[in-house]
């Protein structure tokens, strides 16, 4: 052998062998998890089918069998939210919803993640857990800064226009104002047979920017002061405009529809305006069946007198207190939120809404995300630090939401169907989240 | 079984005075595996659910599950609970036209079904596959059917120039579209109930009839509707019993929604539990449920009665 084929050749062992020492031991073996079955559940998102494509490249790497299913978002939290109160088993990984995650990770029905991420022998040193962006985190961990989950979905709340081509023609630009939007709808509306404005049925999500943009709020001051402040003429004001647009410019059916159902109307070119989370929005631009591709317009959720208030929230993948194959379940996460999977469902896919800066930071993710000239990973950027600045997401997160927002969502229906006018409405949404509360224990105001 | 019987009453008569008391004891002795069953699967978990009520359990709490110290809190509560109460009205208002369209619908299919043709004998099957479908999927199949986006009644009616509103997002038309789903799904039952009664209904009292001048009506309301009494009140009984417990079609449909126009307590008593935790509470709403089906079903054994089927 000669000397230079010699010292290529020792120098190439010693980079693989020192590779092989960092490398987790669970990954050493050539199938490490093979015969093992995990089973895991979220609510239905365009990132899981996304993801759904990658796993059979996953199981045949570990020999590991994922099955992951996902539901409708109300039916999925319900389910969770059972099945975490057991410390059932059925689920070996699942997604900390963001308006669970106080009361998931609260009561201590989710695993501490940070003994897995501690543990070279099972988290590859690559998984780097301090490139996930640390607002996307803050929901998934507890006051302590244990970590129970890693982030698949900041959702940033953006306007996303499948036909601009009407706003244009109609002189009007993307809306940046709710009274714009007004404007663009009233212009818009019905033009080829396209109704003006759709939204989804989840109102305690998509109607708080507009609470918000009027000057109302939810809580007092939340996580401190839970009392619920939803009888305020700001609210009677939001929650009437709000209503306006659903039924003025909606699609029929509208109150029924689900978040694919918008979305679906959105990409055949059935509905115009959505304000919603970004990983709704770039399938209008990105996605197969879009019909939508070369008209997709975006631009920051539309702001009122007292501001713009865009949603933004977090949704990860943790791992419920009684699974069964906990480290299964482990080495899935991280092979799902790896980089290299994050980046090619982001690149590859067009998914935006990812919690990787150094994705984030990537020159290619910003090409990626340039959609008919748009730089949607700015707008993207834009509402993660319009969120993270005055913690005005706060509210989202507390235990008691899911009570409160039902009483918003129930009140939207009734404003929406003129079985109340909104004041009416939101005096009793208001009056009915004090008594729940109330009987929930919740100190509040007198 | 039967002839186990026989033969302990054979012994207990040859035994003589004291046979009487072994025969006693024999039967109690048949029957204490059914009543150990029942009492498993019916009795404790009823007594659990009482004994919840008398909680405040909160599933993110666990040490509210056996907290007695305000035993009537729940049921305090539930006195000025508006959303209960109104949940309560639309119980009774899709029970009272769900029962009763489907004893109706379901007696006049019976009756037709009821003739001797082989064309009618074969559509026998075809009104029981409703029935037999998974509720679920009879949610889904109406749920079709109510959505304009995709809905061929929609289409349809859109092409003659009568579009119609979204039945199940409308506050006038929601409930109505949960009856009619409700109603196509279970008059099968009380048809097949019926049809059955009419079946074994004695020639000779409709012969008797017919000599006596009755017409169509007068056999339908003197003959047929005495006999049946019976029938009618156990199907009609099945059915309330079924429609308190509805929930698919108000799951899949519309959510209770819109606002709360189709939110039946049972419904209710679901959000409380599995949407805020609060299963204490939703107990307390299960148990006065519980009270409220057994009261009114004595109420209407009381008021019809059996029947004279077999007199």
């Amino acid at each position: 052998m000669r000397r230079r084929a010699f010292l290529k050749q020792t120098a190439g062992s010693a980079v693989v062998a020192t590779l092989a020492l960092r490398a987790p031991a669970v990954l050493g073996q050539a199938k490490p998890f093979a015969g093992v079955t995990i089973h895991g559940a979220s609510f239905q998102h365009v990132f899981h089918s996304y993801l759904k494509e990658y796993i059979p490249e996953f199981e045949e790497k570990t020999g590991m069998k994922v099955d992951f299913t996902t539901q409708a978002f109300p039916v999925y939290n319900q389910r969770a939210d059972l099945e975490l109160s057991t410390k059932g088993s059925a689920w070996d990984f699942l997604n900390v919803t963001f308006i669970y995650s106080g009361r998931w990770i609260g009561a201590g029905w989710m695993t501490p993640l940070d003994e897995f991420t501690s543990d070279r022998n099972q988290t590859p040193p690559e998984f780097d857990a301090k490139d996930f962006v640390a607002g996307a985190q803050s929901s998934l961990q507890d006051a302590k800064g244990a970590t129970y989950g890693f982030a698949w979905e900041a959702g940033a709340m953006i306007t996303g226009a499948a036909r601009g081509d009407l706003i244009e023609k109609a002189g009007l630009k993307m809306p940046a104002t709710f009274e714009q939007l007004v404007q663009v709808c009233e212009a818009t509306n019905g033009k080829d047979g396209v109704a003006a404005f759709v939204a989804d049925k989840l109102h305690h999500w998509n109607w708080i920017p507009y609470l918000m943009g009027f000057g109302g709020r939810v809580f007092k001051d939340p996580p401190d002061n839970l009392t619920p402040v939803l009888d305020t003429p700001q609210a009677a004001q939001a929650a009437e405009y709000y209503a306006n647009l659903l039924v003025k410019y909606g699609p029929p059916g509208l109150l029924s529809y689900t978040d694919d159902q918008a979305m679906r109307a959105q990409l055949s070119g059935r509905a115009n305006i959505r304000t919603q989370a970004i990983g709704w929005m770039t399938p209008l631009a990105k996605h197969e069946e879009s019909k939508v591709k070369s008209t997709a317009r975006y631009e920051l959720m539309p702001g009122g007198p007292a501001g713009q208030f865009p949603g933004s929230n977090s949704h990860g993948f943790g791992i419920p207190l009684g699974a069964k194959n906990k480290k299964a379940a482990w080495a899935f996460i991280t092979w799902a939120m790896s980089k290299e999977t994050l980046r090619r469902v982001s690149l590859e896919k067009g998914y935006a809404a990812v919690c990787r800066r150094s994705i984030i930071d990537d020159p290619a993710y910003r090409k990626a995300m340039t959609f008919n000239g748009q730089d949607l990973a700015a707008l993207y950027l834009k509402v993660l630090e319009l969120g993270g600045k005055s913690g005005y997401m706060k509210y989202r997160t507390v235990p008691v939401f899911p009570q409160v927002g039902d009483k918003i969502n129930k009140a939207m229906e009734r404003i929406a169907t003129r079985q109340q006018n909104a004041r009416d409405a939101m005096k009793q949404a208001q009056a009915e989240a004090v008594e729940e509360l109330k009987r929930g224990g919740i100190k509040l105001d007198a | 079984m039967s002839a186990i019987a026989s033969a302990g009453r054979a012994r207990a008569r040859a035994a003589g005075p004291g046979g009487a008391a072994l025969e006693r004891r024999f039967h109690w002795w048949c029957l204490v595996p059914t009543l150990a069953v029942l009492g498993v699967v019916t009795l404790l978990p009823t007594l659990y659910l009482l004994a919840t009520s008398l909680t405040p359990l909160n599933l993110t709490q666990p040490a509210t599950q056996w907290n007695f110290s305000r035993p009537l809190r729940n049921y305090a509560f539930l006195l000025s609970d508006g959303r209960l109460h109104g949940s309560l009205w639309v119980q009774l208002k899709l029970s009272f036209w769900t029962v009763s369209l489907q004893l109706l619908l379901g007696f006049a299919v019976a009756l037709m079904l009821n003739l001797r043709s082989r064309t009618l004998e074969a559509l026998r099957t075809v009104f029981l596959i409703p029935m037999v479908l998974p509720p679920i999927v009879v949610a889904i199949i109406w749920k079709v059917l109510y959505t304009p986006d995709i809905s061929p009644v929609h289409w349809a009616t859109a092409a003659l120039g009568w579009p119609l509103p979204t039945l199940i997002t409308h506050p006038s038309y929601a409930l109505g579209a949960i009856i009619v789903a409700d109603i196509w799904e279970w008059f099968p039952f009380t048809m097949l109930m019926i049809l059955a009664g009419l079946q074994v209904l004695p020639e000779e009292q409709v012969d008797a009839a017919r000599i006596d001048g009755a017409g169509p009506w007068q056999l339908t309301v003197h003959v047929v509707l005495p006999f049946l009494r019976g029938v009618l009140l156990v199907a009609g009984l099945f059915r309330l019993i079924d429609s308190i417990k509805a929930f698919p079609l108000i799951f899949i449909l519309t959510d209770g929604g819109p606002g709360t126009v189709t939110e039946v307590t049972n419904y209710y008593s679901y959000i409380q539990a599995f949407n805020f935790s609060q299963l204490g509470y939703s107990s307390a709403i299960t148990v006065i449920l519980v009270a409220l089906t057994v009261v009114v079903s004595a109420l209407i054994v009381r008021a019809v009665g059996w029947g004279h089927s077999g007199e």
